[in-house]
């Protein structure tokens, strides 16, 4: 079951209906010309066989399943970072699977998150609207239609360890208007370093709780998706 | 006997040559460095130098830097790298070395 886009939480209902009525339209948008987008394989090093090998779920469950523990790369590192953005910006690498938090002294905080799949992903310079800690998950009413897990919890899903927000949300908005998208946490930590998501950037809890601490309501974030057709806020 | 020494030069020049070649074909590469030990099979710029490239770029032609945006990159040699950017449909390309020198900007 993938999560996300419609990942959102206690969100007024007037912003969950236009919420929704944006859902269908990015999706419809999207996916029209998600065929054009060119992803690329994501690859880790096997310190074993050093070798590089390809990720993708079935591995990322293997492995995490193995170490309990994603691979080292997606970790949090403190790493150089050469950049005029100032210090509390979050820049998110959508095509490597990377979100940093500039740092001062040319550093970044850099932690491994999952992205849009195929035909989900987008790109834009947008904003922290605001913050919430273990959010309400509120399908929306495509997700009810398809799919009895998500009818259960049409009134909205208590926030918890089994929430797909996890535990933390960072709600992007373009503005004053919500985006829909968020970076939140995850129940299901072996997916960061995939495209899984519907277009909101999963993390890990204790990565997620990190960052919104060290983070501001109104915070600048810069997302980077080569062969993104949706743009946000330019 | 001078040329008898000379030939005997030679095989031991090739014989430790084969064998310094025998020796380095047994190194391996180090294993990349824990940051590095993920990526793409399509390699895209560093995100600072692709944001080091929207600077540059906002500052040569004025446009504001909230209005640029890095769409697309790729590797052009081993130590460059190209950046498209977009400003609201006006595209803009950038070139940009590993050190983070932006090496030139131009529209597209």
């Amino acid at each position: 079951m993938t999560y996300s886009l419609a990942n959102r939480s206690a969100a007024p209902k007037s912003n969950d209906r236009r919420a929704a009525g944006l859902v269908v339209g990015t999706v419809l948008v999207m996916t029209a010309i998600g065929a054009t987008l060119a992803y690329a394989q994501t690859q880790v090093f096997d310190p074993q066989t050093h070798k590089w090998v390809d990720y993708d779920k079935k591995k990322a469950r293997k492995y995490y399943a193995a170490h309990k523990e994603v691979p080292e790369a997606f970790r949090p590192q403190m790493v150089k970072f050469r950049t005029a953005e100032v210090p509390g910006t979050i820049i998110i690498d959508g095509n490597k699977h990377f979100l940093y938090l500039v740092q001062p002294g040319q550093q970044a905080m850099r932690y491994g998150i999952g992205v849009g799949r195929e035909g989900f992903g987008w790109a834009g310079i947008v904003r922290v609207g605001r913050m919430a800690e273990w959010p309400t998950w509120t399908p929306p009413a495509e997700m009810v239609a398809r799919d009895p897990n998500a009818a259960k919890y049409a009134a909205g899903m208590p926030g918890g360890p089994d929430n797909p927000l996890g535990a933390r949300a960072l709600y992007l908005y373009e503005g004053d208007q919500d985006t829909i998208y968020r970076i939140h946490g995850t129940p299901e930590p072996w997916t960061i370093g995939l495209d899984v998501s519907s277009g909101c950037f999963r993390m890990r809890n204790d990565d997620v709780t990190d960052l919104a601490s060290r983070v501001s309501v109104g915070a600048k974030v810069i997302v980077l998706m080569q062969g993104a057709a949706l743009y946000k806020g330019v | 006997m001078s040329a008898k020494n000379a030939v005997r030069r030679s095989i031991l020049g090739v014989g430790l040559g084969l064998f310094a070649g025998a020796l380095s074909g047994c190194t391996s590469t180090p294993p990349p460095q824990p940051e590095q030990m993920s990526r793409t099979t399509v390699e895209t710029a560093p995100a600072d130098l692709q944001l080091l490239c929207a600077s540059a770029v906002a500052k040569a032609s004025g446009i504001d830097s909230a209005k640029l945006l890095p769409v697309s990159s790729s590797k052009i040699d081993s130590k460059t790298y190209q950046v498209e950017l977009d400003a609201g449909g006006k595209k803009t390309s950038c070139l940009v070395d590993t050190d983070g020198n932006v090496k030139s900007v131009e529209p597209t």
